[in-house]
């Protein structure tokens, strides 16, 4: 792969001339003033390449182009010559991973300088973590290299989106994992034309869906009042928590549908929705939603059961034989 | 923790640890122990032997021991005593009527005659007064689940439905009818104590009250009945449940009976009871079961009688489905019973139907039931039925009996069909208002009643259902 590429071919070609001159290094210059002298070695003149005419001098021109066919056969090439690898990790463990590192190290040193903004300004992305990584370039890669790495990556991320050069971005999109949560925006609660908010909450397996209006306080869940929906005075008090907690219980009316699960999962899916609806009414009032713990959806649901249990977790029934 | 001796004790040599309490003057000779009783002769007699009680405690040797039996007996453990039998039901069903751990609310006043009917009395507070209280009490109008033992006296929030259902009843009495009322409403709104409220208002302005205030005593087969000969269709009487409601009538009504005389003779019951005799003397004849029926019905004549100076009568029951569907009677073939073949429920049921009314006027109340309640279709159906005619503007449609269904009863149909449906719903806001600043005064509502807090407890309450209301604010533990 590498011979045929034309970063390879000139690699072989250094290796040849170095073999004819018997020297280890020579300036780029010299390499194509020797490659010109080898079409003159066909008239005798040979041991050239340190003196310089001035008719050469005074048409100097680029080389030509190699005429890649017929090379081999022109230049007594060495047959298998041994490629240099292009990446300087290629004989470390992690080549893929080290090129990527040492490529964000050098867009650090490049455009470290440039102005930034806040981090909680540049956006949440979800990096790819210590084992994405690994499973995706089927490298083993050092908790500490990661570590570093996503510090430079931070970083970079923070650079203003403005003055972003796109080799930076290039180099940032190589490490975001393939779905990005965070660009999932939850689209707005809009209050439609008859002044009702619609918020929908969940817990365990209860759905709610609550229309929250401007009112004076009633409550009505599935067509029932409060009282006859819930029989127990808690249940009743968590669904309409989140209005009590911001002190809104008379500047608001609430029609709700419930399905799903028992009433106590009704009734904290109430909360959750009622309190969604009432920030589309007043925005303001999120962290005051927050501190009552109506923001956040409780993710806790049944565990599975598992086979050779009698239960999720219990142990089956110690028997003597 | 104290210590149990103090310090100083400690450092002195107590009293108790002298080796001086140790008797000096014992013989030395002895031996500190014997192997026999005989051998030791100094040994003590032998206590005088007591009988043995059982229950007293045997001495343990104190260490491991063997276990003879394969399982474990189970320790007798002294509960001590054990309540008497129906200690434990008087109890449940005791009703106290004031808690002196409650504030006195300053701003109460007592209720007066006209002051239930009065509609600028809607969301005030009254309190009955200490007579009311004794008859109210007498005919059970007082109900142990109702939280009356939460304050200081007992008192009632006249609401819309109140003045409606008093102004319906002062209606009637002035123009000598008999108003028919059944009250319905959800769960825990207070259809009792709409009912309490109506007798208290028919007490106040002197009528003649009859309360029962469970009809499921009268249809559940707990009380004794039997046949009235003579009858057809056969009808039953139930001279143990007459005879209580007699005597709750009698101490009731007291004042009222003693100024209201009998318009015939009585020879038929036990003590002779002439013409212009107080119907309380008639009353006091009922002593036995066995001539309660009599009494009842001696009683019953002269309260219809016509023609005759009679106050106006107020006839409540609670739990009106009861009466409505085949009682858990049987007849001689074993047949069941409906209940309006029940003869005291009928008296009831043909004044609700409007084929009786009361000589001097008054009213016929039920109250539906939603904790202890049969579910009677016909009873639903047409209630349902009388609400939708009765709507302003004909606002709600009429339902319609299922035609698929053939659980409906004609009788129940016909009693029901011209009845007034007052629906309890729900207290508005300004009533919920004043009833917890009631609880505040009371000490109960320990919080600022403002708009906020009473717009939370009647959401809570389910829209102003006064019950709930009272579990949400003043029964649920909040620490």
């Amino acid at each position: 792969m590498m011979a045929s590429s034309r970063h390879g071919v000139k690699a072989t070609l250094r290796g040849a001339f170095q073999h004819i001159q018997g020297e280890k290094w020579q300036p780029l210059e010299q390499q194509f003033r020797s490659l010109r002298l080898t079409q003159s070695r066909t008239t005798g003149r040979r041991c050239m390449s340190t003196e310089t005419s001035l008719t050469e001098r005074q048409s100097f021109r680029a080389a030509r182009e190699f005429d890649l066919d017929n090379l081999a056969s022109q230049l007594k090439t060495v047959k298998h010559a041994r490629a240099v690898p292009v990446s300087p990790s290629y004989f470390s463990r992690s080549p893929r991973f080290n090129d990527r590192y040492l490529g964000l190290e050098k867009l650090m040193r490049m455009y470290g300088n440039l102005p930034t903004v806040p981090a909680a300004d540049a956006g949440r992305v979800a990096w790819m973590s210590l084992a994405d990584i690994k499973q995706a370039w089927g490298e083993s890669v050092k908790a500490t290299d990661y570590a570093n790495c996503l510090i430079i990556l931070k970083r970079l991320h923070q650079i203003h989106p403005d003055l972003k050069p796109p080799e930076v971005t290039r180099a940032l999109d190589e490490f975001k994992r393939d779905i990005q949560a965070f660009d999932n925006e939850p689209s707005p609660i809009l209050i439609d034309r008859y002044g009702r908010a619609l918020g929908v909450g969940k817990r365990k397996s209860s759905t709610a869906r609550a229309f929250v209006v401007e009112g004076d306080g009633q409550v009505l869940v599935n067509g029932k009042t409060l009282a006859n929906y819930f029989g127990r005075v808690h249940d009743r008090e968590s669904a309409v928590w989140a209005l009590h907690a911001t002190d809104r219980m008379d500047k608001y009316n609430v029609w709700a549908r419930v399905e799903g699960g028992g009433t106590t999962g009704q009734a904290e899916a109430l909360t959750l929705a009622i309190a969604k609806a009432l920030m589309a009414h007043e925005p303001a009032l999120k962290p005051a939603l927050r501190r009552a713990g109506c923001v956040t959806r409780d993710p806790r649901t049944v565990e599975r059961k598992k086979h050779g249990r009698p239960k999720a977790r219990k142990g089956p029934t110690w028997v003597k034989r | 923790m104290s210590a149990s001796k103090c310090l100083r004790c400690l450092v002195r040599p107590s009293p108790t640890t002298l080796p001086v309490s140790v008797p000096q003057h014992v013989p030395k000779n002895i031996a500190p122990f014997s192997t026999t009783g005989a051998k030791a002769g100094q040994n003590p007699k032998p206590a005088p032997s007591v009988p043995k009680n059982p229950n007293a405690l045997q001495p343990y040797r104190s260490g491991k021991k063997m276990t003879l039996s394969k399982f474990k007996k189970n320790k007798v453990i002294d509960r001590g005593k054990a309540p008497l039998p129906g200690e434990r039901k008087a109890w449940r069903k005791r009703i106290s009527l004031s808690n002196d751990n409650a504030l006195p609310v300053p701003w109460l006043t007592q209720m007066r005659p006209g002051d239930m009917a009065d509609s600028g009395n809607v969301a005030k507070v009254f309190s009955l007064p200490a007579g009311l209280q004794d008859q109210l009490r007498a005919c059970e109008a007082f109900k142990p689940t109702q939280s009356w033992n939460m304050f200081r006296t007992p008192s009632v929030l006249v609401r819309n439905e109140t003045v409606d259902v008093m102004g319906r009843m002062q209606q009637a009495a002035g123009e000598n009818k008999t108003a028919r009322l059944v009250l319905t409403g959800d769960k825990f709104t207070g259809k009792s104590l709409m009912l309490l409220q109506a007798m208290a208002h028919a007490y106040l302005n002197e009528w003649i009250v009859i309360h029962v205030p469970d009809a499921q005593e009268l249809t559940t087969a707990s009380t004794e009945y039997a046949p009235i000969p003579g009858t057809d269709p056969v009808q039953y009487m139930q001279p143990n449940y007459v005879l209580k409601l007699i005597q709750n009538f009698r101490k009731a009504n007291e004042a009222v009976l003693s100024k209201t005389y009998t318009a015939t003779a009585h020879p038929e019951l036990p003590q002779n009871i002439t013409v212009n005799t107080p119907l309380l003397n008639l009353c006091q004849t009922a002593k036995e079961p066995e001539g309660a029926w009599v009494v009842f019905r001696a009683l019953w004549n002269e309260l219809m009688a016509k023609n005759v100076p009679r106050p106006p009568i107020l006839f409540t029951l609670d739990g009106l489905a009861h009466i409505m569907k085949m009682s858990d009677y049987r007849s001689p073939s074993f047949e069941l019973i409906h209940s309006h073949d029940l003869a005291f429920v009928r008296h009831f049921t043909e004044l609700l139907a409007g084929n009786t009314s009361f000589p001097g006027g008054g009213a016929v109340i039920a109250a539906t039931s939603r904790s202890n309640a049969p579910r009677v279709p016909s009873m639903e159906l047409v209630l349902a039925q009388r609400e939708a005619e009765q709507a302003p503007r004909g606002a709600a449609e009429v339902p319609q009996p299922d035609p698929f269904f053939r659980g409906y009863d004609k009788r129940v149909e016909s009693v029901l069909r011209s009845v007034d449906v007052v629906r309890v719903n729900g207290a508005s806001k300004p009533e919920a208002r004043s009833l917890m600043e009631y609880w505040a005064a009371s000490g109960l509502l320990r919080d600022t009643v403002d708009e906020k807090l009473v717009t939370e407890k009647w959401a809570l309450g389910g829209n102003g259902v006064l019950g709930e209301m009272e579990r949400a604010a003043l029964m649920t533990m909040r620490i």
